[in-house]
């Protein structure tokens, strides 16, 4: 039992804020947490919060009928309660930090996921090299798309903030209307033009998204969300201390630092380790490594003759680091923009650095969110004549197309810990998806952050 | 202005009310910025500004959908930080209807201040100007440090009584004791009479009898109100007022959030009409409420914008609707 402090959870994670309290022998914060009818989110705190420690958990994740950004506003909401109830410190638990990744531009090249839901699960007639059919009058726009109508609801919106959209569907100046089914073959072209492009996830979009076109001469900008949510984070929080500390006195101001100093933050496996450098308030990341590497050494038979493999340069260093760490090969998969063989479709721009024939591969990513990229990867391993695959990945969120993709490919194991719920995933995936718990890790990172204790002490147990 | 270069108005809309936005556009004379908003299949909003901002005076239109607050309210302030990084010289967010303007006070212990945060929040990603319409209470202008300013429906109401109605034949009601101040004064504008309907709360949480202050015998009562929500007050002011003699009853609100079973509770209502300005996106609540009828508030709102952007004083629109 820990004294003083309250463990509040947000909607986004139920299972790991119980699993959190369990650790710390705490019950949760008594809270109500729901929206009102008019869609704004409506927050009470039932249990007293004054001059206690609050560990607010509340992932990146939404799903389940609810969505990120209601989640994200429900965390700055209950933040701000907490400091209006004069909580002493408010720590944000964020396992999967939102907005953390940026997309590269422009939209149509690979890896840059657009907004389509979820398809039905089991679709039969999926096969990871599936490319979408033509669509036409007579086609079905999408197979097994279940609310369809609602995204093109939205992408004809969106297509009228073009600057001349008018009631009537126009892209810029073009009747979008003749319409969709014209542009059908717009979007089929547009496939064949890019042959880089390997993603059988946005092509709903590339209509939309090749009417888009900015003024010639401007190099289109992309909002970098994740610094604003960062400062969003700090001033739900921290606001109340900054406003007050010119006009008071000494002893008062000293409180107020307190109060401003009164937050922080503690995330996993930040995608950019830069992020912790958008913040004013102290950010703890923990490590998913030592989670992962345990299970290397424990489940994986001879893995010291397997070969441990970042599927992109921007992973090396991660991959790299836990492989130094257990004397275990590396190679790196690297990405080439230019398709070197038309016919090599699929994978005419992945090279892979390194020997893999025959032997076990562990890839290891921090994110895998539509499993494009683990997924190439294994295939290309495949082709290169790996043994068996294995993929290890800090945050599974596998949205849009990720788990048939996931389930079509050749991946043979695919380990993930549970900083989103993975309970639909495990039910999906099954045998193939293995999940780590992280609720001992964040249990006892709050417990040192309470009593003041060092927290790299957690990942230097080699 | 001399000395500086002129800038120009860019007026860029959110995916929430883009109807509202083409209406300002035309009003303006500009066409809405080339941009485009979406969400990743992981459900993170991006944004892509297509044209440059550098150095305008850029005015963010962004209503918030009922029942999409949240998603709104992000898709702003993510378009606000973006142009403040593509170097806008003012950012303006026009947000006709204030999210979370109802959770303004600690009306119980631990009860957040939302309307606070929010207002942090936009000063946060990078609004220098707040452009809005009858916020819920004046004094949100306060959790602000940049302007504020507060447009009124009031003059488009006045106009809506005048041309449909004599107002000798009107009495103006206030649905609650909080909204007396907003249904004077249209009542002192137009010189008719006022009532006033008190709603005794015998413990809390019990809806309790309500009581009509005034006379509305063979009048036609005009319930004055800044939001309807469920509706559930407006309809039960309606049958007091009816039960109480009035020849008609019809609601003057500003904003029509018209959230849950609304539409379903004003159809079977003793409401003849119910007015609302579109500065909430009504989608085809329209179609399915023949009581419901809308007033345009976009010349209001366009004439803000034109007015901010040439630093002229906005006052005159508290008194006077732009035709």
């Amino acid at each position: 039992m820990v004294r003083n402090i309250v463990v509040l959870g947000g909607n986004s994670h139920p299972k790991l804020v119980e699993s959190v309290c369990n650790a710390l022998a705490l019950p949760a914060c008594a809270r109500i947490l729901t929206k009102f009818s008019s869609g704004e989110s409506r927050c009470e705190i039932k249990d007293s919060v004054r001059g206690k420690d609050v560990y607010i958990i509340q992932t990146g994740f939404g799903g389940n009928g609810a969505k990120l950004n209601d989640h994200f506003m429900d965390l700055c909401i209950m933040i701000s309660a907490c400091k209006t109830g004069s909580a002493r410190r408010v720590t944000a638990v964020l396992p999967l930090f939102p907005y953390s990744r940026q997309p590269d531009l422009p939209y149509n090249k690979a890896g840059a996921p657009l907004f389509k839901a979820p398809t039905e699960a089991g679709r039969k007639d999926y096969t990871f090299d599936s490319v979408p059919a033509t669509p036409a009058p007579n086609v079905p726009k999408s197979a097994g798309l279940t609310n369809g109508a609602d995204i093109t609801n939205r992408l004809l919106k969106a297509s009228q903030l073009n600057g001349d959209g008018p009631a009537s569907p126009m892209v810029n100046g073009k009747p979008n209307g003749e319409s969709y089914f014209a542009n059908g073959t717009n979007g089929a072209a547009s496939v064949r033009a890019h042959p880089g492009s390997y993603t059988t996830h946005d092509y709903e979009n590339l209509s939309i998204v090749n009417a888009f076109e900015a003024r010639p001469g401007y190099k289109q900008w992309v909002a970098q969300a994740g610094t604003l949510v960062a400062n969003l984070l700090t001033c739900a929080g921290a606001d109340h201390g900054q406003k007050q500390a010119t006009s008071l006195p000494r002893l008062e101001v000293c409180h107020v630092w307190e109060t401003m100093r009164g937050q922080q933050v503690i995330t996993m496996d930040l995608h950019d380790p830069q992020v912790q450098g958008f913040f004013d308030v102290p950010v703890d990341n923990l490590y998913g490594r030592p989670l992962l590497k345990q299970y290397i050494q424990q489940h994986i038979p001879n893995y010291k003759d397997a070969v441990i493999i970042s599927p992109d340069a921007g992973g090396a260093k991660r991959a790299t680091a836990i492989a130094d760490s257990m004397g275990v090969d590396f190679a790196l998969i690297h990405k080439e923009r230019r398709p070197t063989k038309i016919t090599e479709r699929q994978n005419a721009s992945m090279m892979l650095v390194g020997n893999v024939v025959d032997r076990v591969c562990i890839l290891i990513d921090d994110i895998a969110d539509t499993g494009n990229t683990i997924t190439r990867a294994a295939k290309l391993l495949k082709k290169e004549g790996a043994a068996k695959i294995y993929a290890l990945v800090t945050h599974g969120v596998f949205s849009g197309d990720a788990i048939n993709r996931i389930n079509a490919s050749a991946l043979d194991k695919l380990v993930v810990t549970n900083s989103v719920p993975q309970d639909d995933h495990k039910a999906k995936l099954g045998h193939k998806l293995v999940v780590l718990d992280i609720a001992p890790i964040f249990a006892e990172a709050i417990r040192r952050v309470h009593h003041g204790e060092s927290i790299s002490v957690l990942f230097n147990f080699d | 202005m001399s000395g500086e270069m002129a800038n120009e108005i860019k007026l860029i809309s959110g995916r929430s009310h883009p109807d509202l936005s083409d209406k300002i556009a035309k009003r303006l004379g500009v066409e809405v910025a080339r941009t485009i908003s979406l969400n990743y299949s992981n459900q993170e909003t991006s944004f892509t500004v297509g044209e440059s901002v550098r150095d305008e005076d850029v005015f963010i239109m962004q209503s918030t959908a009922t029942g999409d607050v949240n998603e709104g309210l992000m898709e702003l302030l993510i378009m606000i930080s973006a142009c403040r990084t593509a170097s806008a010289r003012r950012i303006t967010a026009v947000i006709p209807n204030f999210p979370y303007a109802r959770q303004d006070k600690k009306d119980k212990s631990r009860a957040p201040i939302s309307a606070r945060l929010v207002a942090n929040m936009l000063q946060t990603a990078g609004a220098n100007h707040i452009v809005t319409v009858d916020l819920h209470a004046s004094q949100i202008q306060g959790f602000f440090s940049v302007p504020v300013d507060n447009l009124y429906a009031e003059p488009s109401f006045l106009r809506y009584i005048n041309e449909n109605f004599s107002p000798e034949d009107c009495v103006i009601v206030s649905p609650d004791a909080g909204g007396a101040k907003r249904a004077t004064s249209i009542a002192d504008h137009l010189n008719t009479a006022f009532a006033l309907i008190h709603k005794e709360r015998p413990r809390p949480n019990v809806v309790g009898r309500m009581v009509l202050v005034g006379n509305v015998e063979d009048k036609i009562a005009i319930l004055v109100d800044d939001m309807a929500d469920t509706c559930g007050t407006l309809v039960k002011a309606a049958a007091v007022l009816k039960e109480n003699g009035a020849k008609s009853v019809l609601a003057l609100v500003t904003h029509g959030i018209l959230s849950g079973n609304a539409i379903e509770t004003l159809n079977g209502s003793v409401l003849s009409a119910l007015v609302v300005t579109n500065t909430v996106p009504l989608g085809d609540k329209v179609e399915r409420c023949p009581k419901l009828r809308v007033i345009d508030i976009s010349p209001t709102i366009a004439e803000a914008i034109r007015r901010t952007h040439n630093g002229e004083s906005v006052s005159y629109l508290f008194t006077h609707a732009p035709v």
